[in-house]
């Protein structure tokens, strides 16, 4: 018993922590990141592999229960916090630390949050749904039968996906419907409204604010369009699984937003742009996926990089390293951002729709007849960013 | 002819090499990874939904099982527990049972995405085990025994590497294949939410991390007899250089997967029976011409 003790007090030194962000909880998630890997703690895939449970953002009031589904999940010993602000994320971190050592000392409990960073509270959880890789439970309806893309009539699985993967767009739910793990068919969930306290969009910040007609720096807003594509590319490499570049993207997009010297920035970005193009391996493995030629894109009312690009996954890639190496070149530009200057990382700000609603209405088409893997390479590589929309659906 | 290795080196065999895979794997860690040994004895076991935990677990312990099976007839400098007659056949037939045990693993938790990593598996096995099969084969036919210590022998002048370097490549490439690491992490990738592995906790979640790593040591280990002339070298003595030659390897895997990016098996398996295997059979073709003229 003592060995286990000891092992306990070790293991939770460093917990693995799953992370689930809340849309509108950029600016936590990334606090929450950047918490995480400064004190060297792993990030994990899903609840098996995780001791603390951090839920970044505010979470919305209503369908109570969903995070303590997630929650059960954990092995335990386990914990969670909740980091609505994320000034709080790394103190929020060292609390969960210390009730994973207290939820050691009583094994035989399941660990019950308490006090100030005790879970989401009253608040309860986003979006009613499925968790990460919903096991197939005894009550769930038997797999019916649906012709394949060879014509032979195969089982057909329903599987919903999100909210909380890693790498995934917060808040996006996607069921699909599988044969094997080919996906035939994808519909979304509607966007959950974000709670009425929350600022705009974190990643269209400047450009929304210039807008408004509040005076925002040219290099400041340079230098969120470098750090909004390097999290996208971040993200699309890291379901790629070259983690090795996901995490110089990461440390890069941490460097920009914590005020990183334009120059230190700059050679980091040329020479992550350097690998990713130079790498064959990622052009083999992402040409062809996610097709969307310009006139369908413009159809769809796409903007930005997703309509530039013009074509597959591997373009879009490529689309966001010219993005972030041009974006690097402009952190010390003198001047004001305009009024009228409006492209924020994902496409056309300000018109009636934000640019991630028109990328949700191409998604569910590009991932159809998809591999699962290729399927999440296609929405990494479009990256929807929900804050845009639940800030929509909030307002309308 | 190897020597035979006293009896005790039997037992011995699992903790050298669980060291050997843990020293790795500490290599391999970003910064914090360093403790999950730790971790998972820590955790509790967990169950999913209508899950068969026996096969999860069957899966779980008989990964390890066949990496240290394996490694039977891994020579340490010229001694291995078993030289067995049939020593490449019997590493070969091993490494297969990955197999079953990935595949049981990823359906006993009853979870979509564990499963998917399951059949990722087998796909990859499709791809990587003809070329594989063909590159023991090649080391088998050059040194005119399915004996692990007489190939050795045979490289006693020249090494297997520099007139088999297509053979030494695909075995390199199937080492992190079976092994499900690397590039070839697929099976238990993060885009699955770590597939086969995803559902496991506490001590399977230990035996399969841990023998996969285990496999991925014993699979390296092997490219030292069968391609890099086992413990064969100047100045040192003979096991040191089978620990030189094996690490050497090792670091080159993981220099390997800083490298690359993942390799799906829809786009690999293609270029895996259409340039890799014909590739596999050529070299195969050459050694036995070479042979046949001496």
């Amino acid at each position: 018993m003592g060995v286990r003790a000891a092992l306990r007090r070790r293991a939770v030194a460093r917990p693995a922590v799953l992370l689930a962000a809340v849309p509108g909880g950029t600016p936590s998630r990334l606090a929450v990141e950047r918490a995480v890997r400064a004190a060297g703690w792993p990030l994990v895939e899903g609840p098996a592999a995780a001791d603390l449970l951090v839920v970044a953002g505010r979470p919305a009031p209503g369908a109570a229960g969903w995070w303590d589904e997630l929650y059960d999940r954990l092995p335990g010993p386990r914990a969670r916090v909740s980091v609505a602000e994320p000034e709080h994320a790394a103190r929020a971190l060292s609390a969960g630390r210390d009730l994973l050592r207290a939820a050691g000392g009583a094994a035989a409990r399941p660990a019950r949050p308490s006090g100030r960073h005790g879970g989401p509270g009253p608040g309860g959880p986003v979006v009613a749904g499925p968790v990460v890789a919903g096991p197939v439970s005894d009550h769930l309806p038997l797999a019916e039968r649906g012709d394949d893309r060879d014509g032979l009539r195969l089982d057909v699985l329903r599987l919903p996906l999100g909210p909380v993967l890693l790498d995934w767009p917060a808040g996006l739910v996607l069921r699909l419907a599988l044969q094997g793990d080919v996906v035939v068919s994808a519909t979304m969930d509607p966007p959950s409204p974000a709670p009425a306290a929350g600022g705009p969009p974190f990643w269209d910040e400047p450009w929304l604010r210039a807008a408004r007609g509040e005076p925002v720096a040219r290099a400041a807003a340079a230098r969120r369009l470098c750090a909004a594509h390097l999290d996208s590319v971040g993200r699309l490499l890291g379901v790629a699984g070259w983690a090795a570049l996901a995490g110089s993207a990461h440390r890069l997009r941490d460097g920009l937003l914590t005020g990183a010297d334009p120059a230190a920035v700059r050679r980091g970005a040329r020479s992550l742009v350097r690998r990713g193009e130079r790498s064959l391996t990622a052009r083999w493995m992402l040409r062809g996926l996610g097709r969307l030629p310009t006139a369908l894109a413009r159809r769809a009312g796409v903007t930005g990089p997703a309509l530039a690009a013009g074509g597959d996954a591997y373009d879009r890639f490529r689309c966001w390293l010219a993005e972030i190496e041009r974006s690097a070149g402009l952190l010390t530009a003198p001047g004001l951002l305009g009024a009228g200057e409006r492209v924020g990382p994902r496409g056309r700000l300000g018109g009636g729709r934000p640019p991630s609603a028109a990328l949700l209405d191409v998604l569910p088409r590009l991932v159809e007849g998809s591999e699962f893997g290729a399927a999440r390479l296609v929405v990494a590589s479009l990256d929807p960013d929900l804050d845009e929309l639940s800030r929509a659906a909030a307002h309308g | 002819m190897a020597e035979a290795a006293p009896l005790w080196w039997a037992l011995a065999l699992p903790p050298v090499l669980a060291v050997a895979a843990a020293a790795t794997a500490l290599a391999a860690a970003p910064a914090g990874h360093g403790v999950a040994p730790l971790r998972e004895l820590a955790r509790r076991r967990r169950r999913t939904v209508a899950a068969d935990a026996p096969l999860a677990t069957l899966g779980a312990v008989l990964l390890p099982l066949a990496a240290v099976s394996g490694a039977v007839v891994l020579p340490l400098g010229f001694r291995s527990v078993s030289d067995l007659a049939v020593g490449v056949v019997w590493f070969n037939a091993m490494a297969a049972l990955a197999w079953p045990a990935v595949w049981l693993a990823g359906w006993g938790p009853n979870s979509a995405l564990s499963l998917i990593g399951g059949y990722r598996f087998l796909a990859q096995g499709l791809a990587y085990e003809v070329p594989h099969m063909l590159a023991l084969t090649t080391a088998a036919l050059g040194a005119g025994s399915l004996r692990v210590g007489a190939v050795v022998e045979a490289q006693r002048g020249l090494w297997f590497v520099t007139w088999m370097p297509v053979a030494f490549a695909v075995h390199l490439l199937s080492a992190a294949a079976m092994a499900f690491w690397g590039p070839f992490d697929r099976p238990v990738g993060r885009d699955v939410a770590g597939g086969a592995a995803g559902e496991l906790g506490g001590a399977d979640r230990l035996s399969f991390l841990g023998g996969r790593w285990l496999l991925l040591v014993v699979a390296a280990g092997m490219a030292v007899p069968l391609f890099l002339g086992g413990g064969h070298g100047p100045l040192l003595p003979a096991w040191c250089w089978t620990l030189v030659k094996t690490a050497a390897v090792l670091a080159a895997l993981l220099w390997l997967r800083r490298r690359l990016p993942a390799v799906r098996m829809d786009r690999f398996a293609a270029v895996a029976w259409t340039v890799v295997t014909p590739l596999a059979v050529a070299q195969a073709l050459v050694v036995a011409v070479v042979v046949l003229g001496r």
